[in-house]
């Protein structure tokens, strides 16, 4: 489902060329839950980017569904991001401003969906991750636990097949965690292909691979 | 979208609180000015209803002389006209065109009062200034043996008493001593000037024997150059000893008389194009500043699959559901000005101000935004996303 093949990323300044990602090659099945660990800084997150099409790589190739996808359009890419992929991420990423329907729609502003389409999607998101009788309130009204389950109903609101998870973890307490890992695992039981950096040793214990980076290298 | 926009604006209302009343501030200031301008420009637009080119002024003061003062203005009248130079001239009170004199009056017709300028002339005026007439026709020396005064009014004056009727012949009442019988009408007669509106005028017969009005228009032949004046003037001074003689052009008059008009807009222009200026930088300033703030924001969006061009018409259509708050409210006054007929203006001009100053809103707020609005969405997405 994804394919990565010889993938490097440089980052280059005026002075400075640092290599975060040297030759990784990674084939993610579908229907693999797969979590990618190391030590901060070892490019766990810039991978992450790159397999989420967020980012490009120096080198290598990208293929999602045995599409190569380094000529794609800036619209193509936002339409794969899009129709394909779910995004989780550490800080949770919601929009203050909006209310915690409105956070889950956002993917569907960015389709074709009616408002009464995108209200019963984001309802049902909402209601798979237990937090049907939330939607009216802000997120600063929400535990970070809450937050995060918000984020979720907004990755999987679209039905993406694959759903790319940053320490989701990573700002919660470990009994939130784990609440928000049997989360991801549900999901994965239903269908989804989950990619999930984290630092938590027994977190990735539960995926069912785990890959392992040191200094932008694959290690494992 | 748009919903989505809205909302997103809603909610944020107290953030962008002064911003919307900046916006609506410059509606307010740029609405007040259109209007003015609109006003002079319909006005400008249409067409004076004389010819002024080689028309002169000729301005005579009898200061101390107390004698025969009417006999001695018809002498003048009578050797002005004698001159090869002059096609016609005419007798006429101090408001001549383009003065700063008005003399203003009302007249009634069956209960209906209209207010007027009033001219005082004789029966030259029409020749004088090629003033065409739609009815009737210009007063005759004969029309004062008549019962009443003898009066030649505009069409807009027409309009306005006898609404559909027709004016012609009918007798109007000034006071309880003075009637008129309107012998014809003439069509548009803007004595003060391209913008200025064409306000109902009244043009009354002068007697032979009247010594208040002074002033001879004076149609030259084209060509007629300044060594005719210099005569003009010596000449006069010498019939009439002792008295003032000045002689203007009515073309210079028009131009002094429409620049009193033209500056206090300009003014206002300048005025209103710093604030507008003030308002356009404010807004860069702060939607740099808000995109700034929104990195993350922008970064989700991508993720969640927003292309470039999404990102920009987000940030552009934020601004526009802003402005339409401050505009909704600005509209809530300005509509109250062609309601209420503030000033006795006409609605259309109002309307079309209105309209004028949606536009330019928008088309301000659409400039300020554009550029932030293509930075955020130049925004890497991964970038977006690491700096909040």
């Amino acid at each position: 489902m994804i394919k990565l093949q010889n993938i490097e990323k440089v980052y280059r300044t005026s002075s400075i060329e640092t290599l975060a990602l040297n030759n990784i090659n990674l084939d993610v099945r579908k229907g693999e839950f797969v979590s990618i660990m190391g030590p901060s800084g070892c490019g766990k997150s810039t991978l992450l980017n790159i397999i989420g099409l967020l980012d490009a790589p120096s080198k290598g190739q990208i293929e999602i569904d045995g599409s190569p996808v380094e000529r794609y359009t800036d619209k193509h890419l936002a339409e794969l991001r899009n129709r394909k992929l779910g995004f989780i991420f550490q800080s949770f990423h919601l929009i203050n401003d909006l209310s915690v329907i409105d956070n889950v729609e956002i993917p569907l502003l960015y389709r074709n969906t009616s408002a009464k389409q995108r209200r019963e999607l984001a309802q049902e998101a909402l209601e798979k991750v237990g937090l049907s009788n939330r939607m009216k309130h802000f997120p600063k009204q929400l535990s970070g636990g809450q937050k995060q389950r918000v984020a979720i109903a907004r990755a999987i609101v679209g039905k993406p097949e694959i759903i790319l998870a940053d320490e989701p973890t990573g700002n919660l307490d470990s009994a939130m965690g784990n609440e928000i890992l049997g989360i991801l695992q549900k999901l994965n039981t239903d269908g989804a292909t989950i990619v999930m950096v984290t630092h938590d040793e027994a977190m990735a214990k539960k995926t069912d691979r785990l890959v392992r980076l040191f200094d932008g290298t694959q290690v494992s | 979208m748009l919903q989505h926009l809205f909302k997103l604006i809603w909610n944020k209302k107290g953030t962008h609180s002064l911003l919307m009343i900046e916006v609506w501030a410059a509606f307010m200031v740029l609405f007040g000015v259109l209007t003015l301008i609109v006003f002079n420009l319909r006005n400008y637009l249409q067409p004076i209803g004389f010819q002024y080119e080689n028309v002169w002024n000729l301005e005579l003061s009898s200061n101390q002389d107390t004698t025969e003062i009417a006999a001695k203005l018809q002498r003048a009248l009578q050797r002005v006209k004698a001159y090869p130079e002059v096609t016609a001239a005419s007798r006429m009170s101090s408001n001549t065109p383009f003065s700063a004199n008005q003399i203003g009056n009302s007249v009634e017709y069956n209960k209906v009062n209209v207010g007027a300028d009033f001219y005082y002339t004789d029966t030259e005026l029409a020749n004088v200034l090629d003033l065409p007439l739609k009815k009737g026709r210009w007063y005759a020396e004969g029309d004062l043996v008549g019962k009443f005064v003898p009066v030649v009014i505009n069409q807009v004056m027409e309009d306005k008493l006898f609404q559909n009727e027709s004016g012609l012949n009918k007798v109007v009442k000034r006071d309880d001593k003075t009637m008129y019988k309107i012998v014809g009408i003439v069509d548009k007669f803007k004595g003060k000037g391209k913008y200025m509106s064409d306000n109902p005028a009244l043009f009354q017969m002068l007697e032979k024997s009247d010594r208040w009005n002074s002033n001879i228009l004076i149609k030259t032949k084209p060509g007629t150059d300044a060594a005719f004046e210099a005569r003009l003037v010596k000449e006069v001074a010498v019939m009439l000893p002792g008295w003032g003689v000045e002689v203007g052009y009515l073309k210079d008059s028009r131009k002094n008389r429409e620049n009193l008009t033209l500056v206090p807009v300009l003014i206002f222009l300048i005025v209103s194009g710093f604030l507008l200026t003030n308002v356009a930088l404010g807004l860069f300033g702060v939607l740099n500043l808000n995109i700034a703030k929104r990195k993350g924001e922008i970064g989700l969006r991508r993720a969640m699959g927003a292309t470039e061009a999404k990102v920009t018409t987000q940030f552009l259509g934020e601004i526009w559901v802003l402005a339409t708050f401050s505009l909704v409210i600005g509209l809530i006054f300005a509509i109250q000005f062609p309601l209420m007929n503030v000033f006795d203006l006409d609605k259309e001009i109002y309307l079309i101000a209105i309209f004028a100053a949606v536009v330019v809103i928008y088309i301000i707020v659409t400039l300020c935004a554009w550029f932030p609005s293509k930075q955020a969405a130049r925004i890497h997405p991964a970038v977006a996303l690491h700096e909040e």
